[in-house]
């Protein structure tokens, strides 16, 4: 039980910054209907170049992070307007293949300049970790949880209490009726992408700085976790890459400590598989939100 | 022909077949991040049929085939009603277990005094029937693009038929190809048999050439190239996919002075490409315009 208790702290830590990763996603779908499969290697420019920050110029924790929104969000920009603005509407998969050719183009770019196989990313906390009846909490994890559920708050107060919020609700759920009235989709489209890049270089920044550590391969990682985490709250449903998140970071958890490490992603891709047939993949654009 | 020449073009006849595989479904209107699954499979199952058990090429290949196709159509069962991303996601999960339970199987045998077969992360060591066989490269690379042609000239039998007639009109529009009498959900399941069969065709003949294959090789990155080959070629004609495959090994491999730099420059002209003719270079709009007055 206590094994249990301990397992699902430790996946709703991680599955906080899974949320994030899943909210990228969702946001752009949302919005825009259509897939980034650039996602993880945007996410992995910003780390990267926090990362850089952090060797070359000595920065610390804060502007690392501030160095990675900054070029995650640059990079999406330029993802946003090479794959997704230059194409019309009807051309959804032409945009996704579009996105994974940039993937490939971003992962390359950064490998080039950066070659080594990790590059240390200032770490979250040093503290250690804090022992009650047997559990035990890592500060850094406590930290990245409450920083994600803060940009999660912060999101769906934007979306609920703003203008720009309602706007893209509106494009989310009639984009006819929304360009009737006077709502520009391809403005709120490319304002969500970008948010959508800033928040998944903010789940990259925490997920790193708990590492310490980033490797090349965090880009495919982060748009695997990103995806399946969005698939099983529901596609398209805000709430529901919370849910997904949270979730799979807690089945992921108890997988590996139950039935060992090289089972924690089969039992989540199993368990996928499965909610895909039974919920009959419906889509739920930003139902609730 | 020089060895480098043989392997360059081997290596777009087996990626032409995978690229075929992701290409029917994109026909019938669904997009596979999974189509690498069954390239798997035929590799593993055609392996241990000429190397374990002692097969010739042709039985062990037709037997990749026929567990690839088995195992497309049972993935086609579930998967048919999910449209759209849920689909994409759903195969790419299915790939995903593939591959990490390849990653988990251990089944070896012993071959004159040697233990061969899957040995989980390390892979499948011994596919050794070509050599074995003093087939030379130029004559595999034979066997390889003979494959491939009977597979095209079959495509295009299949285009030029009711059948073909009837995939095009689902992948346009599913639910009006279904008002209008097709059984779009059959259609599709066997299409994804189809697809399933003639990727693990290539996935036999790769590990034939390869000698050795390990899960890793199977990872969503090959998927989705399979699939870009497919909308950079063009969806019209089922010559898209082999361009796009010739366009990606070929010119790359034989630009090797700017290998460092390939992806940076593929990747930034297929971006391109795509805002130019979002259905590839050979769509259907061109392929229609060339064929016209034909039968």
């Amino acid at each position: 039980m206590l094994d249990l208790i301990q397992n699902t702290i430790d996946g709703v830590m991680i599955g906080g910054a899974y949320a994030l990763l899943a909210l990228g996603f969702t946001l752009t779908f949302g919005v825009m209907r259509r897939l980034n499969l650039a996602f993880g290697a945007i996410v992995l420019c910003g780390l990267y170049a926090g990362a850089a920050a952090h060797q070359a110029l000595g920065w610390g924790l804060l502007g690392s992070i501030a160095a990675t929104l900054a070029v995650a969000v640059a990079a999406g920009l330029y993802v946003e307007r090479l794959c997704f603005r230059a194409l019309a509407e009807s051309a959804s998969i032409a945009a996704m293949v579009s996105s994974f050719a940039i993937w490939m183009q971003l992962e390359e770019i950064a490998a080039l300049l950066m070659p080594r196989r990790t590059y240390a990313y200032p770490a979250l906390s040093e503290a250690r970790p804090w022992e009650w009846a047997g559990l035990s909490l890592r500060p850094d994890q406590l930290a990245m949880a409450a920083v994600a559920l803060g940009a999660m708050a912060a999101l769906g107060w934007t979306l609920r209490r703003t203008r720009f919020g309602l706007a893209a609700r509106a494009v989310a759920t009639a984009p006819l009726a929304a360009r009737l009235a006077g709502i520009e989709p391809a403005r709120i489209g490319s304002a969500m992408f970008l948010l959508a890049c800033g928040l998944g270089g903010l789940a990259g920044a925490l997920i790193a700085a708990v590492d310490s550590q980033v490797t090349i391969k965090f880009g495919m990682w982060a748009m695997l976790k990103g995806l399946v985490a969005m698939t099983l709250g529901g596609i398209g449903s805000i709430p529901g890459a919370v849910i997904g998140g949270l979730a799979l970071g807690v089945i992921e958890s108890n997988a590996q400590w139950y039935l060992g490490a090289e089972w924690r992603d089969i039992v989540a891709y199993g368990l996928l598989f499965a909610v895909l047939y039974w919920r009959r993949g419906r889509e739920r654009p930003w139902t609730n939100s | 022909m020089d060895e480098f020449l043989i392997g360059v073009l081997s290596n777009i006849g087996l990626m032409s077949l995978l690229a075929l595989s992701a290409w029917l479904l994109l026909v019938v209107g669904e997009i596979s991040f999974g189509q690498q699954a069954f390239f798997a499979l035929g590799a593993y199952a055609a392996g241990i049929a000429t190397a374990l058990y002692g097969w010739p090429l042709p039985l062990g290949l037709f037997a990749g085939v026929v567990v690839g196709a088995l195992a497309g159509f049972a993935v086609a069962i579930p998967t048919m009603r999910l449209t759209g991303l849920a689909f994409a996601i759903a195969t790419l999960a299915f790939a995903e277990l593939m591959r990490l339970l390849l990653q988990l199987w251990v089944f070896q045998r012993e071959v004159d005094g040697e233990r061969l077969g899957p040995n989980a992360v390390e892979g499948f060591r011994g596919v050794r029937w070509v050599y074995d066989h003093d087939l030379s490269a130029l004559g595999y690379l034979g066997v390889i693009w003979g494959i491939v042609v009977v597979v095209l000239a079959a495509l295009f039998l299949c285009e030029r038929s009711r059948i073909g007639l009837a995939c095009r009109a689902v992948g346009a529009d599913a639910e009006l190809a279904e008002a209008q009498g097709l059984p779009a959900a059959r259609l599709k399941i066997l299409v994804a048999t189809v697809a399933g069969g003639l990727a693990a065709l290539g996935g036999g003949l790769y590990v034939h050439l390869a000698t050795y294959v390990e899960p890793q090789h199977f990872s969503i990155m090959l998927g989705v190239h399979a699939l870009a080959y497919g909308l950079i070629g063009g969806l019209g004609t089922a010559l898209g996919p082999i361009l796009g495959v010739v366009l990606d090994i070929g010119l790359l491999e034989a630009l090797q002075e700017i290998a460092r730099y390939r992806m940076i420059v593929f990747g930034g002209a297929v971006a391109v490409l795509l805002i130019l003719r979002p259905r590839g270079l050979l769509d259907e709009a061109l392929v229609r315009r060339l064929t016209r007055g034909k039968p």
